[in-house]
């Protein structure tokens, strides 16, 4: 009790160096695990030991060797025919593959064939590394799922337009065509064109008509005044005869 | 292969089925491990452990004080090996009755081979008397009657030493097995482990990377910390908290 109110009394009279905080009661030595003070608790959390820090190991300091992967054979086979395929075609035709049921794809490639157009598969892990770096770079959008490449070294959009109206699983993406890109419609419209050859004799027939025009335009004027003149001399002449008989 | 060098050279042309048609002739010297070294180890004549009284000798017996402090912090005698070469070590304070005396004694005698074996102890008999209200006493009266005597032991002292022409597998089994019975945790050392132990504890010391040490806080007393401190955490650097021994601190 008496140790109780000297405390209340010390504590109440705040801090002076010469006042000394009692311990009483208690005792320091139990036969248990006596709970500490939380203060005390919290001096032992913040001065526990920390171990130096491990020695950066070997392997962390030279860098990585990466074990060097051998590429599959038939995938570098895949990768050249790829290349080859788009090094050696002017027309190239990206289609959407669906599964059509028994020999309609066999015939179709068939039916290809005869206007000189190969169908070609490739997967696309192939296919997307090779046009990533070749100048083909804006077709990658096309190449999504499926797909079927219809190529030929002539530029035979008619036939092909032709042959892929019959067979519905088989969608035309887009193409590409003497370096140019074109679109489903694009492609339609470049179908609709006249072959080379006849457009080449067109330009030159209409050519031909003008300058010949203008030649005869050119020509009429004196042909018309030499058949007046022609025509007045006749006259005069029988004019003359008449006066010489009259006379 | 030590079938191999265990056949001498006229070994003849039957191979083992499977192994390769080669023969690789080798003549090899088996060597063996050296043999430990017991010079210097003398073994006494009385290589048992002695009987300990159960109350010591004295014309009147006093009543002492409870007095705990006897088991606080760390041993000051019996830290160090004298004459066997293996012992049991207390890892925290605690008293030892009659009873764990006898258990040490016996269980030690039994195992050991006493042509070549010994044992000593490294505490003395129970010296300090407990006392005891009997049973359905009512309180006062004044001190019990002494019941029976302990001995106070502290962290890091050896309990027992055993030692002879042994090596630390054949006693390690024995001593594990009285250290766990003890009335603290104690265990099983050897000189070298010993002083591998303490050798660590110094290495922790010098390589903790912790600026703030407990002795550094309170010794210059941050933040009025030894308000809530008492002036043996001076002495004891936090290593100890009443009998415990925290051996994770440094």
């Amino acid at each position: 009790m008496a140790a109780a109110g000297y405390c209340n009394r010390f504590c109440s009279a705040g801090w002076h160096p010469t006042i000394q905080f009692i311990r009483h009661g208690s005792k320091a030595v139990t036969r248990h695990w006596k709970a500490m003070h939380i203060v005390r608790e919290k001096l032992m959390a913040v001065t526990k030991y920390i171990p130096p820090k491990p020695p950066i190991p070997v392997e962390c300091m030279k860098p990585l060797v990466k074990p060097v992967i051998e590429e599959n054979g038939f995938t570098k086979i895949l990768r050249r025919q790829v290349e080859q395929t788009f090094r050696e075609n002017n027309m190239i035709a990206v289609c959407q593959y669906n599964y059509a049921p028994g020999s309609d794809i066999v015939l179709m490639r068939h039916r290809l064939r005869k206007y000189n157009i190969h169908a070609k598969f490739f997967p696309n892990e192939i296919i997307i590394p090779f046009l990533l770096e070749s100048k083909y770079k804006n077709l990658l959008p096309l190449f999504v799922g499926r797909n079927l490449i219809l190529v030929s070294p002539e530029t035979r959009a008619k036939e092909m337009l032709r042959v892929l109206k019959s067979i519905p699983q088989i969608n035309l993406l887009g193409a590409c065509i003497d370096n140019t890109i074109l679109s489903k419609e694009g492609v339609a419209n470049y179908a609709k064109l006249p072959s080379m050859v006849a457009a080449q004799g067109e330009v030159v027939g209409a050519l031909s008509l003008l300058t010949s025009q203008t030649s005869t335009l050119l020509q009429r004027g004196p042909a018309h005044l030499t058949s007046l003149l022609e025509q007045y001399v006749k006259q005069q002449s029988s004019e003359e005869v008449k006066q010489g008989d009259g006379s | 292969m030590w079938k191999w060098l265990g056949r001498p050279i006229l070994a003849d042309s039957k191979t083992a089925a499977g192994s390769s048609s080669i023969k690789i002739f080798t003549a090899g010297l088996k060597k063996y491990a050296l043999p430990p070294d017991y010079s210097g180890i003398t073994i006494p004549d009385r290589t048992k452990l002695r009987f300990v009284e159960r109350a010591p000798n004295l014309p009147k017996a006093r009543r002492e004080f409870k007095n705990l402090r006897d088991i606080r912090g760390p041993s000051s005698e019996a830290t160090e090996f004298t004459d066997g070469q293996y012992g049991i070590l207390a890892m925290g304070g605690g008293y030892l009755r009659w009873g764990h005396f006898e258990m040490i004694r016996l269980t030690i005698n039994r195992h050991i081979n006493p042509k070549r074996m010994f044992a000593v102890w490294r505490v003395p008999p129970p010296y300090k008397p407990i006392t005891h209200k009997g049973l359905g006493q009512r309180m006062g009266g004044g001190k019990g009657a002494i019941d029976h005597y302990v001995t106070a032991v502290k962290a890091g002292r050896l309990i027992v030493e055993v030692g002879g022409y042994v090596e630390f597998g054949e006693v390690e089994r024995f001593l594990t097995q009285v250290a766990k019975k003890l009335p603290f945790p104690a265990i099983a050392v050897s000189r070298e482990s010993l002083q591998k132990m303490r050798d660590m504890e110094e290495e922790r010391r010098q390589n903790n990377q912790n600026p703030w040490t407990f002795e550094r806080i309170i010794t210059s007393n941050m933040l009025g910390i030894r308000k809530f401190l008492s002036p043996y955490d001076l002495q004891l650097k936090g290593r100890f908290w009443g009998k415990f021994f925290l051996p994770d601190r440094v």
